[in-house]
């Protein structure tokens, strides 16, 4: 935590001023080599689906920033192949859900989506990226999380319905580390838990 | 989402902040004319360095609270940890508090080291909305570091208070002979202890407005708050008296305190609930210009 950080808790606007901040797409797009090596190396192959999930806002603006959003990503449809479908989950957070099989353009939709978020004025409001990873050997899941307010990513590796396999977590990190950005905070591992026994934590 | 940042608001904290900051260099001014200030800073130092460490602890102690495992209470877990998210904290501990009056408390020293926690009334009592909003005002209460912030604003005043209370005990120094000099700090500490103890509550009263505003800057939902601090305050005066009475020194983090008719609004650590509301009213308004 920096000086300038300090001082504006001090102030009490630390709350105000991050809740707000634009999210960090920057290094998103790591993810579009990193599927090869999560395969090559870790036997973990794409289950060929993302999710945005962002939280809302009590605003018309936001309803029209969202509706954009679908109309882009519908253009899109035609020329990736990319599907989407559009949810709010049982915490009442929305999810937008990408289906495709190559895992490029899944990755370009997803940022794709999320440019539109940041350019309409929400960007503040973008949570995570998630993309999920299957081993075919165990069945096991995997996903890889962008945090929009980190700007980076972590691994999360569901077992149950609250529990997480740490110990894949830490291989996960130490395989892709510098391939991905990942958040060397594990405290800032959020899990994000699928509503349903062995569901995905976007449906 | 932009609102306008209150000018007003930060202004007033400011100035605050830099009158107690005055005031406490005048009163160590004086006061190290008078008496050896060496010890009683040590003594108080230690003292408040424990308060800090253990605040957290005693405060969840003295309500009954304890922490909760996420197969205890999923939803509750799993909104801290997305409002958590949103405003890049780490998550924190969950404690709930086995008692009907609704409301909610965080403490901590530090980000990385803080506990919410929410009374089983609460629970019952706020729809999903409601509560996201009220954990949200408590996450930003940890975001900006009120515990601390606050031990640090009143250590002075509390070496002041302890001075008024037991300068009589201290009589040494170098003025052994003219108890005098006993005296005037004495009187000088009780000054600075009331002139603090106001200053003080004003700052908590301001710093609760900043978690109101940092709360719906989280949740992106002003409204949720206000209706949220309408039901508690509401749901407050119908709960039996005994209750209140028991928690009423929690007052300082609870995020509405127990109503009482003797302590004026000046010394009350949080503003009015209508005063609060009406400000998130205005945060709601803004979004949809």
């Amino acid at each position: 935590m920096g000086l300038f950080d300090s001082i504006r808790s001090v102030f009490g606007l630390s709350a105000e001023a991050d809740a707000t901040r634009e999210a960090d797409p920057e290094d998103l797009f790591g993810m579009s080599t990193a599927y090869v090596t999560m395969e090559a190396d870790l036997e973990f192959v794409p289950v060929g689906a993302a999710a945005l999930c962002f939280s809302s806002v009590d605003s018309t603006d936001f309803a029209a920033a969202v509706d954009e959003v679908e109309t882009i990503l519908h253009v899109g449809e035609e020329d990736t192949g990319t599907t989407f479908g559009r949810h709010e989950d049982d915490h009442g957070y929305h999810w937008v859900v990408l289906e495709d099989s190559d895992p490029e353009d899944l990755v370009t939709s997803v940022h794709f989506a999320a440019d539109t978020f940041v350019e309409e004025g929400f960007g503040s409001r973008l949570l995570a990226a998630v993309f999920g990873f299957e081993r075919p050997r165990d069945g096991a899941r995997a996903y890889w999380i962008y945090s929009f307010r980190r700007g980076a990513y972590y691994p999360f590796a569901p077992t149950g319905r609250h529990e997480r396999d740490n110990r894949l977590e830490f291989k996960l990190q130490s395989v892709l580390d510098g391939e991905l950005d990942v958040d060397g905070d594990e405290s800032y591992w959020y899990p994000l838990w699928p509503d349903g026994a062995d569901g995905h934590p976007w449906e | 989402m932009e609102w306008k940042p209150d000018w007003g608001l930060r202004g007033r904290m400011v100035l605050t902040m830099f009158l107690l900051f005055a005031l406490y260099i005048v009163f160590i001014g004086i006061l190290s004319q008078y008496m050896g200030l060496f010890g009683v800073v040590v003594v108080m130092g230690l003292f408040s360095l424990g308060q800090f460490f253990f605040s957290d602890r005693l405060a969840l102690y003295s309500m009954g609270a304890s922490a909760v495992e996420e197969d205890e209470y999923p939803k509750l877990h799993a909104t801290v940890g997305r409002l958590s998210q949103q405003a890049d904290l780490p998550k924190p501990t969950v404690a709930v508090a086995d008692t009907r009056v609704p409301n909610a408390f965080a403490t901590g020293r530090s980000p990385k080291n803080s506990t919410v926690c929410v009374t089983q009334g609460l629970l019952q009592t706020l729809d999903e909305d409601e509560l996201e909003g009220v954990l949200a005002h408590e996450l930003a209460h940890i975001k900006n570091r009120d515990v601390m912030v606050m031990t640090i604003a009143s250590f002075l005043s509390t070496i002041a208070f302890l001075i008024v209370r037991w300068g009589w005990l201290f009589g040494g120094g170098r003025n052994r002979q003219g108890g005098g000099g006993m005296i005037v700090a004495i009187l000088v500490s009780l000054v600075v202890w009331i002139v603090s103890f106001v200053l003080i509550r004003t700052l908590s009263r301001y710093r609760e407005y900043s978690a109101d505003r940092g709360g719906a800057a989280i949740t992106g939902n002003p409204s949720a708050l206000a209706s949220a601090l309408l039901t508690i305050s509401g749901r407050m005066d119908r709960v039996p008296k005994e209750d209140l009475r028991e928690q009423s020194e929690m007052n300082a983090f609870f995020v509405i305190p127990i109503k009482s008719d003797f302590v004026g609004r000046i010394f009350s650590t949080h503003p009015p609930t209508e005063k609060r509301v009406e400000r998130l009213r205005e945060m709601a308004g803004e979004m949809e210009r």
